[in-house]
Protein backbone atom coordinates (compact mmCIF):
# COMPACT_ATOMS: atom_id res chain seq x y z
CA UNK A 1 0.00 0.00 0.00
CA UNK A 2 1.17 3.68 -0.59
CA UNK A 3 1.68 4.98 2.76
CA UNK A 4 2.44 8.25 1.66
CA UNK A 5 0.66 10.67 3.20
CA UNK A 6 -0.48 12.72 0.22
CA UNK A 7 -1.51 9.21 -1.49
CA UNK A 8 -5.12 9.97 -0.70
CA UNK A 9 -4.82 13.27 -1.72
CA UNK A 10 -6.38 12.87 -4.56
CA UNK A 11 -8.93 11.38 -3.66
CA UNK A 12 -10.03 13.48 -0.80
CA UNK A 13 -9.63 16.26 -3.11
CA UNK A 14 -11.65 15.09 -5.72
CA UNK A 15 -14.69 14.01 -3.29
CA UNK A 16 -14.45 18.14 -1.32
CA UNK A 17 -14.56 19.37 -5.07
CA UNK A 18 -17.61 17.08 -5.94
CA UNK A 19 -19.45 18.14 -2.72
CA UNK A 20 -18.52 22.06 -3.33
CA UNK A 21 -19.64 21.72 -6.67
CA UNK A 22 -23.32 20.27 -5.24
CA UNK A 23 -23.43 22.73 -2.77
CA UNK A 24 -22.70 25.54 -5.01
CA UNK A 25 -25.19 24.71 -7.95
CA UNK A 26 -28.29 24.97 -4.77
CA UNK A 27 -26.66 28.68 -3.92
CA UNK A 28 -29.38 30.04 -6.25
CA UNK A 29 -32.37 27.64 -4.70
CA UNK A 30 -31.42 28.71 -1.74
CA UNK A 31 -31.98 32.43 -1.62
CA UNK A 32 -34.48 32.57 -4.03
CA UNK A 33 -36.47 30.26 -1.35
CA UNK A 34 -35.03 32.57 1.45
CA UNK A 35 -36.65 35.45 -1.08
CA UNK A 36 -39.88 34.20 -1.46
CA UNK A 37 -40.52 33.11 2.17
CA UNK A 38 -39.08 36.64 3.29
CA UNK A 39 -41.69 38.45 0.98
CA UNK A 40 -44.47 36.84 2.31
CA UNK A 41 -45.99 36.19 5.26
CA UNK A 42 -48.44 34.10 3.44
CA UNK A 43 -46.57 32.15 0.66
CA UNK A 44 -48.33 29.27 -1.08
CA UNK A 45 -48.09 26.29 -2.99
CA UNK A 46 -48.05 28.17 -5.65
CA UNK A 47 -45.82 30.60 -4.45
CA UNK A 48 -43.16 28.17 -4.35
CA UNK A 49 -43.22 27.09 -8.22
CA UNK A 50 -41.54 30.27 -8.99
CA UNK A 51 -38.23 28.83 -7.32
CA UNK A 52 -38.84 26.17 -10.61
CA UNK A 53 -36.19 27.90 -13.23
CA UNK A 54 -33.34 27.96 -10.51
CA UNK A 55 -34.12 24.40 -9.52
CA UNK A 56 -34.37 22.76 -12.71
CA UNK A 57 -30.57 24.28 -13.43
CA UNK A 58 -29.66 21.98 -10.19
CA UNK A 59 -30.34 19.40 -12.16
CA UNK A 60 -28.08 17.42 -14.74
CA UNK A 61 -24.82 15.60 -14.48
CA UNK A 62 -24.70 13.66 -11.36
CA UNK A 63 -27.78 15.80 -10.23
CA UNK A 64 -30.88 13.34 -10.85
CA UNK A 65 -33.30 15.06 -8.12
CA UNK A 66 -33.79 18.97 -6.77
CA UNK A 67 -35.97 21.16 -4.89
CA UNK A 68 -37.29 22.70 -2.00
CA UNK A 69 -39.09 21.04 0.82
CA UNK A 70 -40.94 22.99 3.68
CA UNK A 71 -40.83 22.84 7.02
CA UNK A 72 -44.48 22.58 8.10
CA UNK A 73 -46.64 24.86 8.63
CA UNK A 74 -44.11 27.48 6.71
CA UNK A 75 -46.67 27.55 3.68
CA UNK A 76 -50.29 29.48 4.41
CA UNK A 77 -51.94 26.92 2.28
CA UNK A 78 -50.68 23.29 3.32
CA UNK A 79 -49.29 22.23 6.13
CA UNK A 80 -46.14 20.48 4.34
CA UNK A 81 -44.81 22.07 1.13
CA UNK A 82 -43.23 19.78 -1.54
CA UNK A 83 -41.37 21.37 -5.05
CA UNK A 84 -39.02 18.36 -6.38
CA UNK A 85 -38.33 18.00 -9.58
CA UNK A 86 -36.36 14.80 -11.05
CA UNK A 87 -34.43 14.09 -14.26
CA UNK A 88 -35.86 11.67 -16.75
CA UNK A 89 -33.61 11.46 -19.64
CA UNK A 90 -36.32 13.18 -21.45
CA UNK A 91 -35.51 16.82 -22.50
CA UNK A 92 -38.35 17.90 -19.27
CA UNK A 93 -37.59 17.39 -15.64
CA UNK A 94 -40.12 15.42 -13.97
CA UNK A 95 -42.63 16.73 -11.05
CA UNK A 96 -42.48 14.61 -8.03
CA UNK A 97 -45.78 14.18 -6.26
CA UNK A 98 -45.98 12.76 -3.07
CA UNK A 99 -49.00 12.52 -0.41
CA UNK A 100 -48.88 15.38 1.77
CA UNK A 101 -52.16 14.73 3.41
CA UNK A 102 -51.20 13.39 6.92
CA UNK A 103 -54.76 12.07 6.96
CA UNK A 104 -54.34 9.81 3.51
CA UNK A 105 -52.78 5.76 4.20
CA UNK A 106 -49.83 6.78 1.81
CA UNK A 107 -48.75 9.61 4.13
CA UNK A 108 -45.05 9.05 4.47
CA UNK A 109 -43.61 11.88 6.98
CA UNK A 110 -40.46 13.10 5.45
CA UNK A 111 -40.27 15.17 8.79
CA UNK A 112 -38.58 11.89 10.41
CA UNK A 113 -35.75 11.69 7.57
CA UNK A 114 -32.32 12.31 8.47
CA UNK A 115 -31.60 14.87 5.63
CA UNK A 116 -34.49 16.80 6.73
CA UNK A 117 -33.82 16.79 10.59
CA UNK A 118 -29.86 17.17 10.60
CA UNK A 119 -30.03 20.86 8.47
CA UNK A 120 -33.03 21.72 11.23
CA UNK A 121 -31.17 20.69 14.66
CA UNK A 122 -27.95 21.52 13.61
CA UNK A 123 -28.38 24.60 11.63
CA UNK A 124 -26.18 23.01 8.52
CA UNK A 125 -25.95 21.63 5.70
CA UNK A 126 -25.68 17.96 5.53
CA UNK A 127 -25.50 14.72 3.31
CA UNK A 128 -27.51 11.63 3.83
CA UNK A 129 -26.79 8.33 2.90
CA UNK A 130 -25.95 6.36 1.38
CA UNK A 131 -29.28 5.29 2.13
CA UNK A 132 -32.52 3.86 -0.06
CA UNK A 133 -34.30 6.84 -0.80
CA UNK A 134 -38.21 5.50 -0.63
CA UNK A 135 -40.16 8.81 -0.83
CA UNK A 136 -38.36 9.30 -3.96
CA UNK A 137 -35.49 7.85 -6.23
CA UNK A 138 -36.27 4.45 -4.78
CA UNK A 139 -32.95 4.00 -5.36
CA UNK A 140 -29.62 4.07 -3.35
CA UNK A 141 -28.56 7.96 -2.82
CA UNK A 142 -27.14 10.28 -1.57
CA UNK A 143 -29.10 13.55 -0.45
CA UNK A 144 -27.52 16.90 -0.47
CA UNK A 145 -29.73 19.67 2.00
CA UNK A 146 -28.81 22.72 3.05
CA UNK A 147 -31.66 24.76 5.32
CA UNK A 148 -33.56 27.46 4.50
CA UNK A 149 -34.38 30.19 7.48
CA UNK A 150 -37.15 32.72 7.49
CA UNK A 151 -37.19 35.54 10.39
CA UNK A 152 -34.08 33.78 12.26
CA UNK A 153 -36.12 30.05 12.01
CA UNK A 154 -35.97 26.87 10.30
CA UNK A 155 -38.21 26.39 7.16
CA UNK A 156 -37.28 24.10 5.35
CA UNK A 157 -34.96 22.67 3.25
CA UNK A 158 -33.22 22.93 -0.18
CA UNK A 159 -31.58 19.69 -1.76
CA UNK A 160 -30.44 17.64 -4.45
CA UNK A 161 -30.06 13.83 -5.18
CA UNK A 162 -27.15 11.94 -6.38
CA UNK A 163 -27.41 8.42 -7.07
CA UNK A 164 -24.50 6.51 -5.20
CA UNK A 165 -23.66 4.12 -8.44
CA UNK A 166 -22.53 7.31 -9.90
CA UNK A 167 -20.76 8.24 -7.28
CA UNK A 168 -18.76 5.17 -7.67
CA UNK A 169 -18.32 5.69 -11.24
CA UNK A 170 -16.99 8.70 -10.75
CA UNK A 171 -14.40 7.72 -7.44
CA UNK A 172 -13.48 4.16 -8.12
CA UNK A 173 -10.61 4.44 -10.59
CA UNK A 174 -8.74 6.83 -8.06
CA UNK A 175 -9.58 4.74 -5.16
CA UNK A 176 -8.18 1.69 -7.05
CA UNK A 177 -5.07 3.62 -7.52
CA UNK A 178 -4.56 3.51 -3.89
CA UNK A 179 -4.14 -0.14 -3.20
CA UNK A 180 -4.63 -1.63 0.18
CA UNK A 181 -7.94 -1.48 1.33
CA UNK A 182 -9.66 1.95 0.98
CA UNK A 183 -13.01 3.00 1.62
CA UNK A 184 -14.96 7.00 1.80
CA UNK A 185 -17.12 6.68 4.57
CA UNK A 186 -20.26 8.41 6.49
CA UNK A 187 -20.06 9.93 9.53
CA UNK A 188 -22.01 6.44 10.86
CA UNK A 189 -18.97 4.51 9.22
CA UNK A 190 -21.39 3.63 6.67
CA UNK A 191 -19.19 2.84 3.06
CA UNK A 192 -20.14 4.77 -0.14
CA UNK A 193 -18.17 3.12 -2.32
CA UNK A 194 -14.33 1.69 -1.88
CA UNK A 195 -12.42 -0.67 -3.73
CA UNK A 196 -12.49 -3.92 -2.48
CA UNK A 197 -15.22 -6.42 -1.86
CA UNK A 198 -15.01 -7.31 1.75
CA UNK A 199 -15.65 -3.31 2.52
CA UNK A 200 -18.98 -3.47 0.24
CA UNK A 201 -21.01 -0.21 -0.36
CA UNK A 202 -23.67 0.05 2.38
CA UNK A 203 -21.81 -2.02 4.62
CA UNK A 204 -21.01 -0.75 8.43
CA UNK A 205 -16.95 -0.52 8.88
CA UNK A 206 -16.71 -1.97 12.00
CA UNK A 207 -12.50 -2.24 12.34
CA UNK A 208 -12.61 1.24 13.30
CA UNK A 209 -14.54 3.62 15.44
CA UNK A 210 -15.99 5.65 12.86
CA UNK A 211 -18.66 7.63 14.80
CA UNK A 212 -16.32 8.30 17.63
CA UNK A 213 -13.54 9.82 15.47
CA UNK A 214 -16.45 11.83 13.74
CA UNK A 215 -17.44 13.64 17.64
CA UNK A 216 -14.03 13.85 18.85
CA UNK A 217 -13.37 16.18 15.79
CA UNK A 218 -12.81 14.37 12.77
CA UNK A 219 -8.85 14.65 12.80
CA UNK A 220 -6.59 12.76 10.45
CA UNK A 221 -5.12 9.86 12.59
CA UNK A 222 -3.75 6.58 12.21
CA UNK A 223 -5.14 4.30 14.48
CA UNK A 224 -3.54 1.48 16.34
CA UNK A 225 -4.69 -0.81 13.88
CA UNK A 226 -2.75 1.12 10.90
CA UNK A 227 -5.67 2.36 9.70
CA UNK A 228 -5.39 6.00 8.19
CA UNK A 229 -8.77 8.20 8.47
CA UNK A 230 -8.90 11.54 6.98
CA UNK A 231 -12.38 14.09 6.22
CA UNK A 232 -12.69 14.74 3.15
CA UNK A 233 -12.81 18.89 2.90
CA UNK A 234 -15.68 20.44 4.76
CA UNK A 235 -18.12 17.29 4.53
CA UNK A 236 -19.44 14.16 6.36
CA UNK A 237 -17.69 11.91 3.75
CA UNK A 238 -14.15 10.13 5.33
CA UNK A 239 -11.43 8.07 3.33
CA UNK A 240 -10.06 4.84 5.64
CA UNK A 241 -7.09 3.44 4.44
CA UNK A 242 -6.22 0.20 5.82
CA UNK A 243 -3.57 -3.07 4.24
CA UNK A 244 -4.85 -5.52 3.09
CA UNK B 1 -52.24 18.59 -7.10
CA UNK B 2 -52.63 15.26 -7.35
CA UNK B 3 -51.89 12.52 -4.13
CA UNK B 4 -49.92 9.72 -5.01
CA UNK B 5 -47.58 7.06 -3.33
CA UNK B 6 -43.99 6.91 -4.88
CA UNK B 7 -43.22 6.50 -8.28
CA UNK B 8 -42.74 3.11 -8.14
CA UNK B 9 -45.96 2.24 -6.27
CA UNK B 10 -47.76 4.45 -8.88
CA UNK B 11 -46.42 2.23 -11.82
CA UNK B 12 -46.87 -1.21 -10.08
CA UNK B 13 -50.87 -0.27 -9.68
CA UNK B 14 -50.48 0.22 -14.03
CA UNK B 15 -48.14 -2.64 -14.68
CA UNK B 16 -49.18 -5.16 -17.50
CA UNK B 17 -51.48 -8.21 -15.33
CA UNK B 18 -49.93 -11.78 -15.57
CA UNK B 19 -53.28 -13.43 -17.03
CA UNK B 20 -55.09 -12.13 -19.85
CA UNK B 21 -58.85 -11.73 -20.01
CA UNK B 22 -59.50 -11.50 -16.43
CA UNK B 23 -61.90 -9.17 -15.59
CA UNK B 24 -61.35 -9.77 -11.92
CA UNK B 25 -57.67 -9.05 -12.20
CA UNK B 26 -58.97 -5.68 -13.38
CA UNK B 27 -61.18 -5.06 -11.05
CA UNK B 28 -58.77 -5.67 -8.25
CA UNK B 29 -56.27 -3.42 -9.14
CA UNK B 30 -58.57 -0.33 -9.77
CA UNK B 31 -60.22 -1.35 -6.17
CA UNK B 32 -56.79 -0.95 -4.55
CA UNK B 33 -56.17 2.23 -6.80
CA UNK B 34 -59.18 3.53 -4.90
CA UNK B 35 -59.37 2.10 -2.03
CA UNK B 36 -55.62 2.55 -0.87
CA UNK B 37 -55.82 6.12 -2.68
CA UNK B 38 -53.56 5.99 -5.24
CA UNK B 39 -56.21 7.84 -7.79
CA UNK B 40 -57.81 10.62 -5.87
CA UNK B 41 -61.39 11.57 -5.48
CA UNK B 42 -63.06 12.87 -9.11
CA UNK B 43 -59.86 12.08 -11.36
CA UNK B 44 -60.56 10.92 -14.53
CA UNK B 45 -59.65 7.42 -15.42
CA UNK B 46 -57.55 6.72 -18.63
CA UNK B 47 -59.75 5.32 -21.42
CA UNK B 48 -61.11 2.01 -21.79
CA UNK B 49 -58.63 1.81 -24.75
CA UNK B 50 -55.80 2.89 -22.63
CA UNK B 51 -56.39 0.75 -19.75
CA UNK B 52 -56.63 -2.22 -21.84
CA UNK B 53 -53.20 -1.56 -23.12
CA UNK B 54 -51.51 -0.67 -19.91
CA UNK B 55 -52.90 -3.67 -18.27
CA UNK B 56 -52.47 -5.58 -21.48
CA UNK B 57 -56.04 -7.31 -21.77
CA UNK B 58 -58.77 -6.38 -24.47
CA UNK B 59 -61.40 -3.33 -23.88
CA UNK B 60 -63.99 -6.12 -23.61
CA UNK B 61 -62.30 -7.22 -19.77
CA UNK B 62 -61.73 -3.93 -18.99
CA UNK B 63 -65.63 -2.51 -19.64
CA UNK B 64 -66.85 -5.79 -17.58
CA UNK B 65 -64.04 -4.38 -14.54
CA UNK B 66 -65.64 -1.23 -15.15
CA UNK B 67 -68.82 -2.42 -14.82
CA UNK B 68 -67.69 -3.98 -11.60
CA UNK B 69 -66.45 -0.89 -10.41
CA UNK B 70 -69.81 1.17 -10.97
CA UNK B 71 -71.60 -2.17 -9.22
CA UNK B 72 -69.72 -1.10 -6.03
CA UNK B 73 -70.19 2.70 -6.09
CA UNK B 74 -66.24 3.45 -6.79
CA UNK B 75 -66.14 5.18 -9.87
CA UNK B 76 -69.71 6.86 -12.27
CA UNK B 77 -70.01 7.68 -15.88
CA UNK B 78 -70.13 10.86 -17.35
CA UNK B 79 -71.10 10.36 -20.84
CA UNK B 80 -70.99 13.22 -23.84
CA UNK B 81 -67.74 15.46 -24.27
CA UNK B 82 -65.26 15.50 -21.13
CA UNK B 83 -67.22 12.18 -20.42
CA UNK B 84 -65.54 9.04 -19.19
CA UNK B 85 -65.04 6.97 -15.79
CA UNK B 86 -64.53 9.26 -12.39
CA UNK B 87 -63.61 7.87 -9.27
CA UNK B 88 -65.60 8.02 -6.31
CA UNK B 89 -63.62 7.65 -3.17
CA UNK B 90 -65.31 5.61 -0.60
CA UNK B 91 -66.49 7.96 2.82
CA UNK B 92 -64.92 5.00 4.90
CA UNK B 93 -62.43 3.26 2.77
CA UNK B 94 -61.45 0.65 4.88
CA UNK B 95 -64.61 -1.36 6.03
CA UNK B 96 -66.78 -1.66 2.68
CA UNK B 97 -64.53 -2.81 -0.03
CA UNK B 98 -62.06 -4.23 1.73
CA UNK B 99 -64.35 -6.92 3.32
CA UNK B 100 -65.41 -7.60 -0.38
CA UNK B 101 -61.72 -7.67 -1.33
CA UNK B 102 -61.14 -10.08 0.97
CA UNK B 103 -64.32 -12.23 0.24
CA UNK B 104 -63.65 -12.68 -3.44
CA UNK B 105 -59.54 -13.62 -2.88
CA UNK B 106 -59.03 -16.73 -2.86
CA UNK B 107 -57.13 -18.72 0.04
CA UNK B 108 -54.46 -20.07 -2.01
CA UNK B 109 -54.00 -16.32 -3.63
CA UNK B 110 -53.33 -15.54 0.24
CA UNK B 111 -51.29 -17.83 1.41
CA UNK B 112 -49.27 -17.06 -2.16
CA UNK B 113 -48.60 -13.24 -0.91
CA UNK B 114 -48.26 -14.49 2.30
CA UNK B 115 -45.24 -16.66 0.68
CA UNK B 116 -43.72 -13.73 -0.95
CA UNK B 117 -44.23 -11.06 1.81
CA UNK B 118 -42.77 -13.53 3.93
CA UNK B 119 -39.98 -14.49 2.27
CA UNK B 120 -38.90 -10.61 1.46
CA UNK B 121 -40.02 -9.21 4.93
CA UNK B 122 -37.68 -12.12 6.71
CA UNK B 123 -34.71 -11.54 4.16
CA UNK B 124 -35.04 -7.46 4.84
CA UNK B 125 -35.28 -7.80 8.21
CA UNK B 126 -31.80 -10.35 8.90
CA UNK B 127 -30.31 -7.68 6.44
CA UNK B 128 -31.48 -4.89 8.82
CA UNK B 129 -30.06 -6.32 11.73
CA UNK B 130 -26.69 -6.60 10.25
CA UNK B 131 -26.67 -3.20 8.68
CA UNK B 132 -28.86 -1.28 11.01
CA UNK B 133 -27.07 2.41 12.24
CA UNK B 134 -28.31 3.75 15.56
CA UNK B 135 -30.02 6.37 13.40
CA UNK B 136 -31.69 3.62 11.34
CA UNK B 137 -33.03 1.93 14.58
CA UNK B 138 -34.24 5.14 16.17
CA UNK B 139 -36.29 5.72 12.87
CA UNK B 140 -37.78 1.57 13.59
CA UNK B 141 -38.44 2.70 17.24
CA UNK B 142 -40.44 6.14 16.25
CA UNK B 143 -42.53 3.82 13.67
CA UNK B 144 -43.05 1.12 16.24
CA UNK B 145 -44.81 3.72 18.90
CA UNK B 146 -46.44 4.85 16.07
CA UNK B 147 -48.30 1.15 15.81
CA UNK B 148 -49.22 1.29 19.33
CA UNK B 149 -50.92 4.85 19.55
CA UNK B 150 -52.21 4.04 16.09
CA UNK B 151 -55.98 2.53 15.06
CA UNK B 152 -58.36 2.21 11.87
CA UNK B 153 -56.42 3.31 8.69
CA UNK B 154 -53.80 5.03 10.38
CA UNK B 155 -52.78 1.75 11.87
CA UNK B 156 -52.39 0.31 8.39
CA UNK B 157 -50.18 3.01 7.27
CA UNK B 158 -47.87 2.11 10.47
CA UNK B 159 -47.81 -1.17 9.82
CA UNK B 160 -46.68 -0.37 6.43
CA UNK B 161 -44.33 2.26 7.06
CA UNK B 162 -42.44 0.03 9.77
CA UNK B 163 -41.73 -2.72 6.97
CA UNK B 164 -41.01 -0.09 4.71
CA UNK B 165 -38.28 1.13 7.72
CA UNK B 166 -36.93 -2.26 7.60
CA UNK B 167 -36.26 -2.92 3.97
CA UNK B 168 -34.39 0.70 3.96
CA UNK B 169 -32.37 -0.28 6.50
CA UNK B 170 -31.71 -3.31 5.08
CA UNK B 171 -29.86 -0.76 2.81
CA UNK B 172 -31.58 -2.73 -0.28
CA UNK B 173 -33.27 -0.39 -3.14
CA UNK B 174 -34.67 -4.06 -4.22
CA UNK B 175 -36.32 -5.14 -1.30
CA UNK B 176 -37.32 -1.83 -0.76
CA UNK B 177 -38.91 -1.82 -3.83
CA UNK B 178 -40.57 -5.19 -3.28
CA UNK B 179 -42.03 -4.28 -0.05
CA UNK B 180 -43.91 -1.03 -1.74
CA UNK B 181 -44.74 -3.29 -4.60
CA UNK B 182 -46.51 -6.03 -2.49
CA UNK B 183 -48.05 -3.62 0.03
CA UNK B 184 -49.76 -1.47 -3.13
CA UNK B 185 -51.13 -4.63 -4.17
CA UNK B 186 -52.58 -7.87 -1.96
CA UNK B 187 -50.04 -7.44 0.39
CA UNK B 188 -51.87 -4.20 1.74
CA UNK B 189 -54.66 -7.02 2.71
CA UNK B 190 -52.21 -8.09 5.43
CA UNK B 191 -52.01 -4.71 7.62
CA UNK B 192 -56.20 -4.23 7.59
CA UNK B 193 -57.34 -2.78 10.39
CA UNK B 194 -59.50 -5.46 11.05
CA UNK B 195 -59.18 -5.77 15.08
CA UNK B 196 -60.89 -6.57 17.69
CA UNK B 197 -59.08 -5.16 20.47
CA UNK B 198 -56.49 -6.90 21.41
CA UNK B 199 -54.81 -7.43 18.30
CA UNK B 200 -53.71 -3.95 18.62
CA UNK B 201 -51.75 -4.78 21.59
CA UNK B 202 -50.66 -8.28 19.94
CA UNK B 203 -48.82 -6.05 16.69
CA UNK B 204 -47.37 -3.52 18.86
CA UNK B 205 -45.45 -6.25 20.86
CA UNK B 206 -44.58 -7.91 17.75
CA UNK B 207 -42.84 -4.99 16.10
CA UNK B 208 -41.00 -3.96 19.59
CA UNK B 209 -39.74 -8.10 19.44
CA UNK B 210 -38.48 -7.49 15.70
CA UNK B 211 -37.18 -4.22 16.23
CA UNK B 212 -35.30 -4.89 19.62
CA UNK B 213 -33.92 -8.15 17.52
CA UNK B 214 -33.00 -5.37 14.64
CA UNK B 215 -31.25 -2.74 17.10
CA UNK B 216 -29.26 -6.60 18.64
CA UNK B 217 -28.06 -7.69 15.63
CA UNK B 218 -29.99 -11.01 15.86
CA UNK B 219 -30.53 -11.82 12.17
CA UNK B 220 -31.50 -14.72 11.98
CA UNK B 221 -34.31 -13.54 15.57
CA UNK B 222 -35.41 -10.52 13.59
CA UNK B 223 -35.84 -13.05 10.56
CA UNK B 224 -37.69 -15.40 12.60
CA UNK B 225 -39.66 -13.31 14.48
CA UNK B 226 -40.94 -11.27 10.78
CA UNK B 227 -41.67 -14.42 9.48
CA UNK B 228 -44.45 -15.82 12.39
CA UNK B 229 -45.85 -11.86 12.44
CA UNK B 230 -46.32 -12.61 8.45
CA UNK B 231 -47.68 -15.87 9.04
CA UNK B 232 -50.36 -14.78 12.29
CA UNK B 233 -51.66 -11.94 9.49
CA UNK B 234 -52.13 -14.35 7.01
CA UNK B 235 -53.89 -16.84 9.41
CA UNK B 236 -56.21 -13.54 10.56
CA UNK B 237 -57.31 -13.01 6.77
CA UNK B 238 -58.02 -16.19 6.01
CA UNK B 239 -60.37 -16.45 9.48
CA UNK B 240 -61.93 -13.33 8.20
CA UNK B 241 -62.33 -14.78 4.15
CA UNK B 242 -63.92 -17.99 5.71
CA UNK B 243 -66.34 -16.09 7.69
CA UNK B 244 -67.26 -13.77 5.00
CA UNK B 245 -67.98 -17.03 2.50
CA UNK B 246 -70.32 -18.64 5.29
CA UNK B 247 -73.75 -18.58 3.95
Amino acid sequence: MNDTPSAGSEVVEQVSALVEDVFGRLKPVLAGAEGLLAASADATAEDLTRLRPQVFEVLGGLVVGAGFISAPNTLADQEFGFEWWTETGDAEPAQLVISLDPDSENFLDYTRQSWFTVPRDTGRRHINGPYVDYLCTDEYTLTFTVPVQRDGAFAGVVGADIYVREVERLLAPKLRALGGRAALVNAQGRVIVSNNARQATGSLVREVDVPAWWSAGAEPVTTESGAHLRRCGDSPIALVRSER
Amino acid sequence: MRKGMSHSARSAMFAPLDQIGRAEAVTSRLVDAITLGLLADSEQLPSEAELAAQFGVSTVTVREALVALRQQGLVETRRGRGGGSFVKTPANPSAASWRERLRTVSLSELRDVGDHYLAIAGAAAKLAAERSSPEDIERLELATEDIRTATGAEASRAERQFHLEVAAAAQSPRLTREEVQLQSERGGLLWLPLEPHGTRENAYAEHRAIAAAIAQGDGELARKLTEEHILEAIDRLADVHLDLLAP
